[in-house]
């Protein structure tokens, strides 16, 4: 499965937590550890774009990976 | 799995006939090899399939990587230019790091890792490399550039290796401290040390407060990360001084909870496995678990299978970890 783009609003629900997943990809779950907190604290526009630019880059980056191609079909069916 | 414990005779031997090596054994050792296509950390203790825990001067951890990859870079970076870790990564492949315990590299990557640029872009796994605990502030511990011959104590070394096309790496940890029902704790400043924590949100001394609720401090603080459950490990708790001191940093606005006790290791290890049940041990390339899980949970001589590989002072799976054992598999596509 190809990566779905940034313009997805699926990112953007991830990043602000309306919607959340049980992911297996290490890094995106380490990662957005972090983002869904820093988002949370500042749901500004740019805050949760910024944060949708560095969740889609880790998968768009890593998407020969199991893990990856599992989490998108949870994410986006 | 590719990992050995083997004598500096058998590792000269590989290197010689051009075998790429990842390697872990007590300084002494790893001074008698010749140079080649290996970086290496020092440590003294390992998991074997063999024996179990154990702990030798003489013998060396490898892990053989030259049927898997393409090619291999050998970097050099110090505690700023590590900020390049994850852009340098193989656009194809995975990056192995080992750091000094203790040194400036190694602060600096605990602390600003997880903001470094493009963090998470490519696998970046490996270990902080230390002494043999007998050794700790008589020798510092080491990196060493295969390459160059350069033994470093204040750098981060970094195997950068390509693979083919049809294969992909894939990072994984084994951490079994889950979340006590206990209070939330969390801090306001990053550091290796806190004075002060607010628990359930009220300011109080961390110190006086791990006394007075005699907290366990063999137990890491453990953190959930998107349901990645990540440890801060006690190194020392000072009354007098009311600080309490981190093997890994602490960091505001993540809420900490104390771990629920592991009463039998190996017992939970293999119900865990069994639980997971995702792991085939001939895509396991190599792993490391902590020196903290080695102590307190008496490793030497018990098993960890599929398991093994050196016994470290600080484990990364993209960031730095505490008493979680990690593992790096490289499978087809």
């Amino acid at each position: 499965m190809d990566v779905p783009s940034k313009s997805n609003k699926a990112w953007a629900d991830i990043v602000t937590g309306k919607k959340t997943y049980q992911l297996k990809f290490l890094a995106a779950k380490i990662l957005l550890g972090r983002l869904t907190r820093a988002v949370k604290e500042d749901p500004s526009p740019d805050n949760v774009s910024s944060s949708v630019d560095q969740i889609y880059a880790i998968f768009a980056n890593n998407v020969n990976m199991p893990s990856v191609q599992d989490d998108l079909k949870t994410i986006f069916g | 799995m590719q990992q050995t414990i083997s004598t500096v005779a058998e590792i000269t031997k590989k290197i010689e006939s051009g075998r790429k090596l990842l390697l872990a054994g007590d300084e002494d050792a790893l001074r008698q090899l010749p140079k080649g296509d290996w970086i290496a950390g020092t440590i003294p203790y390992f998991i074997s399939g063999e024996e179990g825990g154990m702990v030798s001067r003489e013998m060396i951890c490898a892990t053989d990587i030259s049927d898997y990859v393409t090619d291999i870079e050998i970097a050099t970076y110090d505690a700023n230019s590590l900020a390049r870790v994850y852009s340098e990564g193989p656009k194809h492949g995975f990056s192995f790091i080992i750091i000094p315990a203790s040194s400036q590299t190694h602060l600096s990557f605990a602390l600003n890792g997880p903001n470094y640029k493009d963090f998470g872009i490519r696998p970046l796994i490996g270990w902080i490399a230390g002494v043999h605990l007998s050794d700790l502030g008589k020798k510092t511990p080491k990196v060493v550039n295969g390459r160059t011959g350069e033994v470093l104590e204040d750098a981060a070394l970094v195997l950068q290796a390509q693979l083919p096309i049809n294969k992909v790496a894939e990072i994984g940890i084994v951490n079994l401290f889950e979340q006590g029902d206990g209070d939330i704790l969390t801090f306001a400043s990053d550091g290796f040390a806190a004075k002060d924590v607010m628990v359930n949100g009220e300011k109080r001394n961390f110190a006086a407060y791990i006394v007075k609720n005699k907290l366990d401090t063999k137990l890491p603080l453990v953190a959930d990360y998107y349901g990645a459950l990540v440890n801060i490990s006690f190194q020392d708790v000072d009354e007098v001084e009311g600080q309490v001191k981190f093997y890994a940093p602490v960091f505001t606005g993540i809420r900490y909870k104390h771990a629920r006790p592991v009463l039998d290791y190996v017992k939970e290890f293999n119900l865990r496995l069994t639980k997971e049940g995702a792991i085939e041990s001939n895509r396991v390339v190599f792993s490391c678990n902590c020196i903290l899980n080695y102590l307190y949970s008496e490793l030497e001589g018990k098993k960890t299978d599929p398991f093994v590989g050196p016994v470290t002072f600080g484990e990364i799976a993209y960031q730095l970890l505490n008493q979680t054992l990690v593992y790096l598999e490289i499978m087809d596509v």
